[in-house]
């Protein structure tokens, strides 16, 4: 295993505030040009998918629960409902890679497309357990936007890093 | 002879930070966090108290937008103005003449009220508050206004404004709230006609619209008919517009039709609002 060093730490502990700063300005404001402004991606489960697969900020489980309660407080509807969709998709993470040996481009979109449906179903499940009403139409069209958002971010830390 | 590894040392990471024991833990720990804030509203609570520390958060995020709105204002040209000023002196002098026979309307229905005796209070009181922030949170509807719990705003207050039913107030923090518009999802207001014949329930969709989903097939509506609010439920004041029938469609069911009602006032399009006291206040 290639340990990271000190200076690699920062710049991604640096890198990944300010991912979640822009997430939070991002996920307050519509796509620009867009009728229905609450037609958007969500910008939280992207990034969170797309630091996961690249391994970044090393984010554990814990951690990971900490960052769900943060976004909670600021945009959630019901706490401790973003934790439960990070271990998820943490989960769905730890279950394909065990079974596939993720190689190629293809597969990496294959993994940030299931990961992605993972999350949606953990988000629209725990939602409708608790009374939180989701449109199908709306999340339908956030899943798409957000495996799109996830591949874009994907491209991007992946040149930096 | 490849290993086979025991249950135990199963790790989720490959940094092998953490046993297959901390997934359950924290997979336990998250259901619970739900399941209780679900019942006793904490996020609510919590938001409250922190809204000290996310309203400048918010101010500085919408801080863009509000200086690109407000320069498009200071920019806009003489003519543009000049034209506002007709036109609002258009609406002014038609007002007036609207409010004489509205004067005139008022005393007979005190007249025929009294007559009747029935006890209703018509008049609405409230508080006037101005919409701060987008009408979007990370997917969802929401408006933000500039006054709170310091100005005596209560969840549940009907929000209205001079064209009509805006929404009600789901969350308040002590200098700002949050309503929720009535075109969201899940949004229930009792209305009737303004005919006076149909009592229903419309359904906010989402999608910046109103919904009727099962609207008895034998009752007479057509495009343009009027909803207005019916009172019935003791939240919102009687008679206050919410919108008008747009699209009449078929079900599967021939008793019924699907009815979509664009409603008056659009988030986009007012900053001024009411908040109406409840009646018990």
């Amino acid at each position: 295993m290639i340990k990271k060093t000190i200076t690699e730490q920062k710049r991604e502990r640096v890198s990944l505030i300010i991912l979640f700063l822009l997430a939070l300005v991002l996920s307050n404001l519509g796509i620009p040009g867009m009728a229905d402004s609450t037609i958007m991606p969500n910008y939280f489960i992207a990034l969170i998918i797309t630091l996961i697969l690249n391994r970044l900020g090393n984010l554990n489980l814990y951690k990971l629960v900490i960052f769900g309660l943060i976004i909670d407080l600021f945009v959630g509807q019901l706490l401790g409902q973003y934790g439960f969709i990070f271990i998820c998709i943490s989960l769905g993470d730890y279950i394909i890679k065990k079974a596939l040996f993720i190689k190629n481009e293809k597969q990496v979109i294959t993994l940030i497309s299931l990961l992605t449906l993972i999350s949606f179903i953990a988000l629209c499940g725990s939602s409708l357990s608790h009374g939180i009403f989701i449109s199908p139409k709306i999340i339908f069209l956030q899943t798409i936007l957000t495996f799109i958002l996830c591949l874009i971010l994907n491209f991007f830390i992946k040149k930096i890093f | 002879m490849a290993q086979k590894s025991s249950r135990s040392n199963l790790k989720l990471f490959h940094r092998g930070a953490f046993s297959l024991s901390s997934f359950y833990l924290l997979f336990i720990v998250s259901l619970i966090i739900m399941g209780v804030d679900f019942r006793h509203q904490f996020l609510k609570k919590i938001k409250s108290e922190i809204s000290i520390l996310t309203s400048p958060v918010a101010y500085l995020i919408n801080l863009p937008t509000n200086i690109f709105n407000n320069s498009k204002i200071i920019f806009a040209t003489q003519t543009s103005l000049t034209e506002k000023i007709k036109t609002l002196e258009q609406t002014n002098y038609s007002l007036s003449i609207q409010i004489q026979e509205n004067e005139l309307i008022k005393s007979e229905n005190k007249i025929l009220r009294n007559t009747l005796k029935i006890r209703r209070d018509f008049r609405i009181k409230g508080v006037i508050a101005e919409i701060i922030l987008p009408t979007v949170k990370n997917g969802y509807s929401i408006i933000t206004i500039n006054k709170g719990l310091k100005h005596n705003i209560k969840d549940g207050s009907a929000v209205i404004n001079n064209t009509g039913l805006v929404g009600q107030i789901t969350n308040t923090f002590a200098n700002f709230s949050e309503v929720r518009p009535i075109t969201a999802e899940a949004y229930a207001v009792p209305a009737i006609m303004s005919n006076g014949r149909e009592n229903v329930i419309l359904y906010g969709n989402g999608n910046g619209e109103l919904e009727i989903p099962l609207f008895p097939a034998s009752s007479s509506i057509k495009i343009n008919d009027t909803f207005m609010t019916s009172g019935v439920d003791d939240l919102y004041p009687k008679g206050l517009n919410i919108g008008k029938v747009t699209e009449i469609n078929r079900t599967k069911s021939p008793k019924f039709n699907f009815i979509v009602i664009t409603p008056f006032s659009q988030p986009a399009t007012f900053s001024q609002i009411t908040i109406v006291n409840k009646k018990n206040d």
